[in-house]
């Protein structure tokens, strides 16, 4: 399987998807909006082969984001689709006598949302695995992929997994290099939302090598220079259609269509294309399916002692990172505030600058400048300081704000009265101003940290595995996605509750008997 | 004790001080009357910087300040921090301290500037809370004082920096009528006990009695200077009498 799609958004998606299960609402939400090819969730649910002939159309869901070369938008003419896979749709619904329209759908939400008919198939880099077949149908192999080892030009001596061991490694989020490594065990695993990314580190020197689908690989590693492939391609296995457990008719005319397709070399002639083709294609003709029982569907909340410390042990680094980002934050933004309003004029710009320019890119493209960019000028911080750094910047910027709106909210009166007794204008300001404008400060503080607290999710993008990047994960593998999202809201909920508590508490102690 | 050379001072391009000289000697209790908007609270406020000045000198107790719009240097803001320790200030709105009790709001100043130790600053304080008649509120926070007794706590404040002479910016105005006797009656014995005093008022009964001198102010000029009988008994200026008829009648 291959998660060749940028998930920049997965990890604030899927606190919202959490919400959105809780709700009861509908489950998988389509990412829409990609090329003009695809479709836009559809309003008619999709559903059989009848309903595809009267339509005219085979809906398939894949995820064009960073999808090369699976399907792609084309660099030359980026409003078309391309990709061995795109053309392997094109000719399969050709031979249904229909036409085939791409649905998008980020990838690791592609079984919930083919559930709940957003589409009829799904084709993209899907694996032929017991797992997957649990829950839904699927259909003769369509592509044999492999697992490879990349590493940089002048590594030598990682040629197989087992020299993996000990060593940082990246891998896609999701993938199955990411659960082949994670039973293997013994390594620095660090999981990436893209592909672009794992490579940048691993140029970089923070990981010394990535593990990944084979066709991936060759489309991005190969052409680097500074990368290579490291030993021979391993853990082998088959990308097949995946259709809902009802559709068997539909089932049946697609395996049809991939035999013949393969029979008269289409196959070839597309995989070539795209430089995916390899002798290891032959063993299509040799795959023999092995029954597969549906088990029930795993029910987290049912066995929660399995599942509630492995969300705990994420929570632990969410605490640890939101606590540390927001110490940060804290103390920044009253040296940016100090500056702004009693500094001297180029220190008030320079802070003034400071509190715009964060305030108006997103959290997101800072944390890639402080872990990626940094990286590339030699500055390589681990990915713990980098979330610390990222976050308690950002926030910092928000603290001056609150703080100035604090300040200003106390009179002038106040001042004028402490100049006059002789204070200094330092005096006055620590004395007079500070302490009654912490007052006011208190909630919009508290209110940021428990926003921050919940925005941590988002370092999951620098391959950070705090409390919602557990979720994602269990999730994906277990299917669950109700249970474990009410345990890991109940564990935000249960974090930030009592944190507004306090925050109420201290309020009113510190309005005790004051003005 | 005090003097002033030609303040003048504009808000943005409005002039509200147009050249006043005025000269008082140590003891004497002086009363500036005028209509609003005639430049009286602006001039008290520039005797201890709170405004400054475009031009003009002050003098206060030896210490001199030069008006003028300029980054001051670090000598001449340690002459204005001097300028403001020998001027104790009150104000219309009390600006006491909400986060302090009364005994705080009093001790802090001389022990944050004067390196006063804690005790004797606290004896310092209740000594002035006596003098104020409020020795039993000193943990009292503002908040649950009333206006009057408030207005008495900033006095006291104001007397611990063992200022030289006190500044008075209408420290009645704010109070309900009732209220206003308790503050007037410590202001009096201030003047008694000898301080030199420069009050802006619009109590005339107070100005009548208690002053050595009284100042009609009006359009940024010291208009007519005398004694409370020559001013209220016969002014001279026809926007005094002008102006006393109005107050007087209110």
């Amino acid at each position: 399987m291959s998660d060749p799609r940028g998930r920049l958004r997965s990890s604030t998606h899927s606190l919202w998807l959490t919400l959105v299960a809780v709700s009861g609402l509908l489950l998988g939400k389509t990412v829409s909006g990609g090329p003009q090819t695809a479709a836009m969730d559809s309003g008619a649910p999709a559903g059989g082969l009848d309903e595809i002939h009267r339509r005219g159309e085979l809906l398939w869901g894949a995820d064009a984001e960073g999808g090369a070369p699976y399907v792609y938008p084309d660099p030359q003419k980026p409003e078309q689709l391309i990709g061995f896979e795109f053309e392997l749709a094109e000719a399969l619904a050709a031979r249904l006598g229909v036409k085939a329209r791409m649905v998008q759908n980020q990838w690791d939400q592609l079984i919930p949302a083919l559930e709940r008919h957003n589409f009829d198939a799904i084709l993209n880099g899907l694996e032929l695995t017991a797992e997957n077949q649990q829950r839904i149908a699927m259909s003769e192999p369509y592509f044999v992929y492999a697992q490879q080892i990349v590493t940089r030009t002048s590594t030598e001596a990682i040629t197989r997994l087992e020299h993996l061991k000990g060593k940082a490694v990246g891998v896609l989020s999701s993938s199955v290099a990411q659960r082949l490594l994670e039973k293997t065990g013994g390594l620095d695993l660090r999981i990436y939302p893209g592909n672009v990314e794992s490579f940048l580190d691993l140029k970089a020197g923070r990981i010394e090598a990535v593990l990944l689908d084979l066709p991936i690989a060759l489309h991005y590693a190969r052409p680097d220079p500074a990368l290579k492939f490291s030993g021979e391609p391993f853990a082998f296995g088959y990308y097949a259609i995946g259709v809902r457990r009802e559709d068997a008719v539909l089932l049946a005319a697609l395996n049809r269509a991939i035999k013949d397709l393969a029979a008269e070399g289409a196959l070839e002639r597309i995989y070539r294309k795209y430089g995916v083709w390899d002798e290891r294609q032959q063993r299509l003709k040799d795959y023999r399916p092995e029954t597969v029982k549906e088990s029930r569907r795993i029910s987290t909340l049912r066995e929660w002692p399995r599942y509630l410390p492995l969300l705990l042990r994420g929570a632990v680094t969410t605490v640890e990172l939101s606590v540390l980002a927001m110490a940060l934050a804290v103390v920044a933004g009253l040296v940016l505030v100090l500056m702004r309003l009693y500094g001297l004029t180029p220190l008030r710009w320079l802070a003034q600058a400071y509190v715009e320019v964060i305030r108006g890119t997103p959290l997101l493209i800072q944390l890639f400048l402080i872990y990626y960019g940094l990286s590339q000028t030699g500055v390589r911080l681990p990915a713990f300081f980098a979330a610390i750094l990222g976050l308690g910047l950002n926030y910092a910027a928000s603290e001056a704000e609150n703080y100035r709106a604090g300040i200003q909210s106390i009179p002038r009166g106040q001042t004028e009265a402490a100049l006059a007794l002789g204070m200094s204008r330092w005096q006055a300001v620590r004395r007079i101003v500070l302490p009654q404008a912490l007052r006011v400060v208190i909630p919009p503080v508290t209110n940021d940290f428990i926003a921050l607290f919940k925005d941590s999710s988002i370092v999951s993008v620098i391959t950070m595995v705090e409390l919602t990047k557990v979720y994602g994960m269990l999730a994906t593998s277990t299917y669950d996605y109700i249970g474990l999202g009410v345990m890991t809201a109940g564990i935000y909920f249960g974090l930030s509750y009592p944190a507004s508590v306090f925050a109420h508490w201290l309020e009113k102690r510190l309005c005790h008997d004051h003005g | 004790m005090i003097t002033v050379e030609n303040l003048v001072k504009a808000f943005q391009s409005t002039p509200v001080l147009k050249g006043i000289d005025h000269s008082q000697q140590r003891g004497e209790a002086v009363v500036l009357i005028g209509p609003s908007g005639c430049g009286k609270s602006t001039f008290l406020r520039c005797l201890n910087q709170l405004e400054l000045p475009d031009s003009g000198r002050i003098t206060i107790d030896g210490v001199s300040i030069e008006g003028g719009r300029r980054r001051r240097t670090a000598e001449e803001r340690e002459q204005q921090r001097q300028l403001r320790l020998r001027a104790g200030m009150v104000f219309q709105s009390f600006n006491l301290f909400p986060h302090l009790s009364v005994i705080e709001n009093i001790t802090t100043a001389p022990m944050v500037v004067k390196g006063m130790a804690a005790g004797d600053a606290e004896r310092l304080a209740r000594r002035l809370l006596v003098k104020v008649g409020l020795e039993t509120k000193a943990d009292a926070y503002p908040s649950q004082l009333s206006g009057g007794q408030q207005q008495r706590v900033a006095i006291a404040r104001a007397l611990a920096m063992e200022p030289k002479v006190m500044l008075f910016d209408e420290p009645t105005s704010a109070l309900d009528p009732e209220l206003r006797d308790e503050v007037l009656r410590v202001m009096r014995q201030l003047v008694e006990e000898g301080m030199t005093m420069l009050v802006v008022t619009h109590e005339m009964q107070f100005a009548r009695d208690v002053a050595d001198r009284v100042l009609f102010v009006d359009g940024g000029r010291i208009a007519e200077s005398g004694s409370p009988e020559q001013i209220f008994s016969n002014p001279q200026q026809a926007r005094t009498r002008e102006f006393l008829s109005r107050a007087l009648t209110r």
